[in-house]
């Protein structure tokens, strides 16, 4: 299966510092649903947009596609609804994913989706393309589970490139698998769940971390923030720990639904 | 790889060569440290683990820099190679290290194998990545890509190993042989990243090691309090 | 003179240079030495066994000269934070003028066959601090076979200490027989441990020929006045 979806918000001409949805186009199994009340926002706040997976996707095979842009001064929130399970298909070739963010200057991209799952026997390459203009803010998300519960994982490529003004902050992949030595003490070191958090801040920040967490100044500016964990749940409380240890934290902190 | 190593291949990959990576022990003292690695077991994964992950990824910059220093590339490529490994090395703790020996190895080789392409690269980044300086020395002296990426996988295993021996008392003919038993995994990995030497720095490969990025952050942080005995 | 040089005692003040010698207790100055330049600070190195006294001596040092000349310290393989602590504690030394370089348990590598982590810190010091005029640098403690690069030091201090047995000197070793000044620590210690001091000057003299040798207890002269001068002895020839 072959879709590509695009979402594109900008700030609203006639009601300032409103961001208001201006593009939307879902492609099964890629569904874009903008959060209710989207239509009527606050100034100030982000547009949120839920990612729905229709369909259990990605299967072996798959190529998705998903293009998002952030108009100059626009805020977005783009959210996960559900865990991505990467499932096997009939074919013996990857499914393969791509998600690209423009941010432009003055805007804010917060990128969340749920844990991707990487079933026995799925074999799936994912990569996240961030770029930044010069004082735009992302953070970005991925949090990678081999395997449901008591389930071997299968094989998963995942890359994720961040560049502000063609400058690279962040480029990192990471190759899962069954016979990917994740055991190793020197790649997972047998934990079941890797999160990351690219924040690309303009804050200056201090190394901080923690057992098997750690928020990491990049050189170029912006920071990571890496957790391994037994499961989502730990992975996720780790990262909300790097995320306190941010001098914005106030600004990282998830806000209730 | 059937061309014989260059002698400065040879060289650099000696323990006894002066580059200052005797102090590094690659995460695995602090690996030592967490009670993640107390025996020969241990140590084969942990070595396994870092050979596909930190070890791939400056074997893919040595080879590229190997390609650059034999094609007398101008100064911003350095600088985008540079740039690009830092992008790829996303904890301070880490650069630190790889600049740390990469500053010592140019400071034995501007006096070994002084050369144009060095006195380039090392005017725009003083204190050069281990990986790329390595790299730039082999293309600079005859070496290639693939001989570079060799040299550079071997140490990223060989100074762990050797300071197992020294942390853990282990028998240094058994950690050895583990070594050894790494060969057909450097060899496949040096013919791999010699294949991507010719690539532009930003779409070379970007292999990731998460636990040693956290262990390389927690080593740092408990220096502070109880000390370690190696630099990294 | 003699044929075998080594079948004579050399006397104090004795002046004269041997040729080659592969023998290990041979005293001679090394001849290949790498002119310090004036360009940079004046880098000392203080080796010598575990517990001889060298970051005692390294803080009198401080303590004498830190009023007259630009100085820092690099130390090697401090293993507590109490040793760490302890040239601070001892407030001779603002704690950013002090680097501490880690060997990876091999002290002797980190100051003669690869002396890459001490030249890095060298670095960063005289980087930090412009015009910097004397670096200390210590040793992690280790056996008497233990020297300092000429690559790395001008000039080093071994330092023994009397609680050690008196037989030290005579033991030779390139510690002893070559660096450039001998210091044997704790003599007011000499009594209470049995030490001949008579013999252990006697021997430092034979095995050192030309070499001079200071006896000092820093109980009694805690600013190590005797040291400080041939330091700066060493220092002004340079800067001259």
């Amino acid at each position: 299966m072959r879709a590509s979806a695009a979402l594109a918000v900008e700030l609203d001409r006639r009601r300032p510092g409103r961001t208001v949805v201006r593009a939307l186009r879902s492609a099964a199994p890629l569904t874009l649903v903008p959060r209710a009340g989207a239509a009527r926002p606050e100034a100030g706040a982000a547009a949120v947009v839920h990612l729905v997976s229709s369909a259990p996707a990605p299967l072996g095979g798959d190529e998705l596609e998903l293009t998002v842009r952030v108009g100059p001064g626009a805020r977005l929130r783009l959210h996960g609804v559900a865990a991505t399970l990467a499932l096997p298909g009939h074919r013996s070739v990857p499914s393969h994913s791509v998600v690209r963010i423009e941010v432009a200057e003055g805007a804010r991209v917060d990128y969340l989706p749920e844990p991707t799952v990487v079933t026995a026997r799925a074999w799936h390459r994912a990569e996240l393309r961030v770029e930044l203009a010069g004082h735009a803010v992302a953070r970005c998300r991925e949090v990678l589970v081999l395997g449901r519960s008591g389930e071997p994982a299968g094989r998963l490529h995942s890359a994720v490139h961040v560049r502000r003004a063609g400058v690279p902050l962040l480029r990192q992949s990471v190759d899962l698998g069954p016979d990917e030595l994740a055991d190793s003490p020197a790649v997972l070191a047998g934990h079941r769940v890797l999160a990351t958090e690219v924040i690309a801040w303009p804050d200056v920040v201090e190394p901080a971390g923690g057992d098997w967490w750690a928020l990491s100044p990049l050189a170029a500016g912006g920071a990571l923030a890496t957790a391994l964990a037994p499961d989502a749940v730990t992975a996720q409380r780790l990262l909300a720990n790097a995320r306190a240890a941010h001098p914005a934290a106030a600004d990282l902190a998830e806000p209730a639904w | 790889m059937t061309d014989p190593p260059s002698p400065a291949a040879l060289i650099l990959a000696d323990s006894r060569f002066p580059g200052g990576g005797h102090v590094h022990s690659g995460g695995l003292e602090q690996a030592v440290s967490q009670g993640l690695v107390s025996g020969l077991d241990d140590l084969a994964g942990f070595l396994a683990g870092r050979l596909r992950t930190a070890g791939r990824l400056a074997a893919v910059f040595a080879a590229a820099a190997a390609h650059a220093a034999a094609r007398r590339v101008r100064p911003a490529h350095w600088v985008a190679l540079d740039a690009e490994l830092d992008a790829r090395t996303p904890t301070p703790a880490q650069r630190a290290a790889s600049r740390a020996q990469g500053r010592g190895t140019a400071r034995a080789a501007l006096v070994a194998w002084p050369s144009p392409v060095l006195a380039d690269l090392l005017a725009v980044t003083p204190r050069p990545h281990h990986a790329v300086l390595v790299g730039a020395v082999h293309g600079s002296t005859g070496g290639n890509a693939g001989q570079a990426a060799l040299t550079t996988a071997y140490l990223a295993v060989s100074g762990p190993a050797s300071a197992a021996v020294r942390l853990l008392g282990l028998d240094p003919f058994a950690v050895n042989a583990v070594l050894a038993r790494l060969g057909p995994a450097l060899t496949e990995l040096a013919a791999e990243a010699a294949r991507t030497a010719a690539d532009r720095p930003a779409d070379l490969p970007a292999p990731s090691s998460p636990a040693l990025d956290l262990l390389a952050e927690a080593h740092d942080r408990h220096h502070q309090q109880e000390v370690r005995l190696f630099a990294s | 003179m003699p044929a075998d040089r080594h079948a004579h005692d050399h006397g104090p003040g004795a002046d004269h240079v041997h040729p080659v010698n592969f023998d290990p207790t041979a005293a001679e100055p090394d001849r290949h030495r790498a002119e310090p330049s004036a360009g940079r600070a004046f880098r000392l190195g203080i080796g010598g066994p575990v517990g001889s006294g060298k970051t005692a001596l390294t803080a009198a040092l401080c303590r004498a000269l830190g009023a007259e000349l630009r100085l820092a310290v690099v130390t090697n393989d401090i293993y507590t934070t109490e040793d760490a602590d302890f040239l601070r504690r001892a407030g001779v030394l603002a704690p950013d003028r002090i680097e501490a370089v880690r060997t990876g348990c091999c002290p002797h590598t980190a100051i003669r066959d690869d002396i890459t982590a001490n030249l890095d810190a060298v670095d960063q010091l005289e980087q930090r601090f412009p015009g910097l005029e004397l670096v200390i640098i210590e040793s992690g403690g280790d056996n008497l076979t233990a020297v300092f690069s000429r690559g790395l030091v001008d000039a080093q201090i071994f330092v023994v200490d009397v609680a050690g047995g008196d037989k030290v000197p005579r033991k030779g070793g390139p510690g002893v027989t070559t660096a450039d000044l001998l210091v044997i620590n704790k003599v007011d210690l000499a009594e209470l441990v049995g030490a001949d001091m008579a013999v252990m000057v006697a021997d430092a003299h034979r095995m050192r020929g030309a070499l001079p040798v200071i006896t000092q207890s820093l109980t009694r002269t805690p600013d190590a006045p005797e040291v400080a001068d041939w330091v700066r002895g060493r220092v002004a020839r340079v800067a001259a």
